[in-house]
């Protein structure tokens, strides 16, 4: 099918954005449109109005400040993946930017796309609350910032609110030191550009590198796709935090993110087979970064 | 597409504290997401304009809503009927139940079982139940909200007495 008329707009300012859907009712915004056009075309989707955003070049951005980096909403996959910055400083996001479906959607699509979808199976979702990310929301009234936590609400829903857009990502670097801190992100996928049945996304810092079985000072694990919102497995994560990351410790880490987890079921995943899958992938994401932690 | 939704949900207020809430339309209508308009017809019987939305999909529901069963302060079955145009329709029945927990307080359960069709009905029991767990929770919160307030209610509903609460 074709989608239903709509009335196409190309601002090329975040204000000419905020004005334009203040003044129109139903009115959707598009980034990479690699979501949203199947949807319309399934008369899913029927917005009356389309703010296109690829003319909003301020929003196109890898920002490296002191403790923190921030990135633009309409900075593509593939800018992602290929940035030093990012890769020098938050590997796992390069990491999974890459994982996205193939070079022809990572060309266009767009972090602030894959985050304002929500999907539960999304990476950046997931990869953002390993790293403690905040989004930032803009409207009329101004930026407002929401941290990853607050910011998934339940499948498909986010906290942005009637005219209000995403405007960018920040992630803390100072929990990150470089030169003793891992990071990994793993996908379930049997078939490559395709949705991951099941991601993990594990970061261990430890205190140093150089010693025998260094002790994890930090660790973080979280899931896409084990619940209807990011996963993050706080307790998992105290399990294997003051440990060299221990078989046992590892083991319980497992036992626990497999209770947490709370999947649903898909034709070629059943339910209980992702539970299973959050054990073996909670053991294989902390391991891969704790030894990336040690060996820089 | 036929599923089931379910939930609790607890208060420190008691029972019969929140049923006039529950049992005032107006108050029930302010609290409804993505509730635009609402009709009486009758002390049983309510029409509504609701919008609700997945991510892009956001389908204006005309709903037909019937009051089935009332148990002072215990028990309120509902029936609804939604036409959203070309993009689907469903009906659902649900029930609701307060019990007084403890501490005085009210636990308050819910189900519902819902007949999905149309193109909607293609986002799947895992999105439809994910979005619909959470706005009930947001209509749960916003009748507390009014309890808190010290909102005048009036108990206005009443039970069609022939309805039956069986989906077609």
């Amino acid at each position: 099918m074709k989608s239903e008329p709509f009335v196409y707009h190309s601002p090329s300012s975040v204000e000419e954005v905020v004005s334009l859907m203040n003044e129109h009712d139903h009115a959707e915004l598009v980034a990479g449109n690699q979501s949203l056009a199947i949807q319309m075309n399934n008369r899913l989707a029927t917005p009356d109005h389309l703010i296109d955003l690829n003319g909003v070049d301020e929003l196109a951005y890898v920002d490296e400040r002191d403790g923190e980096i921030e990135i633009g909403a309409m900075t593509t996959h593939k800018t992602i993946a290929n940035s030093d910055a990012i890769d020098r400083t938050v590997p796992i996001l390069a990491e999974a930017a890459q994982q996205i479906a193939g070079p022809s959607v990572r060309n266009v699509g767009t972090l602030g796309g894959g985050i304002g979808e929500a999907d539960p199976a999304g990476n950046y979702p997931t990869v953002l609350t390993a790293l403690d990310a905040t989004i930032t929301i803009t409207s009329e009234s101004g930026d407002r910032d929401v941290g990853v936590d607050e910011f998934f609400i339940a499948y498909m829903m986010t906290e942005v609110g009637e005219n209000e857009m995403i405007t960018g990502a920040t992630v803390p670097t100072d929990p990150f030191p470089i030169g003793r801190t891992g990071m990994s992100f793993l996908e379930l996928k049997r078939v490559p550009h395709t949705w991951p049945k099941l991601s993990a996304a594990g970061i261990v810092r430890v205190d140093d590198p150089t010693r025998d079985d260094p002790t994890v000072e930090e660790a973080r694990l979280t899931f896409a796709n084990a619940s209807d919102t990011p996963l993050r497995v706080e307790a998992a994560e105290s399990a294997v935090e003051g440990t060299s990351l221990t078989d046992d410790a590892l083991e319980e880490a497992a036992e626990i993110a497999m209770d947490s987890a709370d999947p649903a079921d898909e034709m070629q995943a059943e339910a209980e087979y992702k539970e299973e899958q959050v054990g073996i992938f909670t053991k294989r994401a902390l391991r891969e970064a704790y030894d990336r932690a040690l060996d820089q | 597409m036929s599923m089931i939704f379910d939930g609790e949900f607890e208060t420190h207020r008691a029972p019969d504290e929140l049923w006039t809430y529950f049992v005032d339309p107006d108050i029930v209508a302010d609290c409804a997401p993505g509730m635009e308009e609402m009709n009486r017809i009758s002390d049983s019987e309510y029409e509504a304009t609701i919008t609700v939305g997945v991510g892009s999909v956001k389908p204006t529901f005309s709903v037909d809503a019937t009051v089935l069963e009332m148990e002072e302060p215990e028990m309120l079955v509902m029936k609804a009927e939604g036409s959203g145009g070309r993009k689907g329709a469903f009906e659902a029945v649900s029930r609701m139940e307060m019990s007084e927990s403890e501490d005085g307080g009210t636990i308050l359960q819910w189900e519902a079982e819902a007949n999905v069709s149309g193109i909607i009905a293609s986002l799947g029991q895992r999105a439809l139940g994910s979005v619909a767990e959470r706005l009930i929770g947001q209509f749960f919160d916003c009748m507390e909200g009014k309890v808190e307030q010290g909102v005048d209610a009036t108990p206005r509903m009443a039970p069609k007495s022939d309805a039956e609460a069986d989906l077609d």
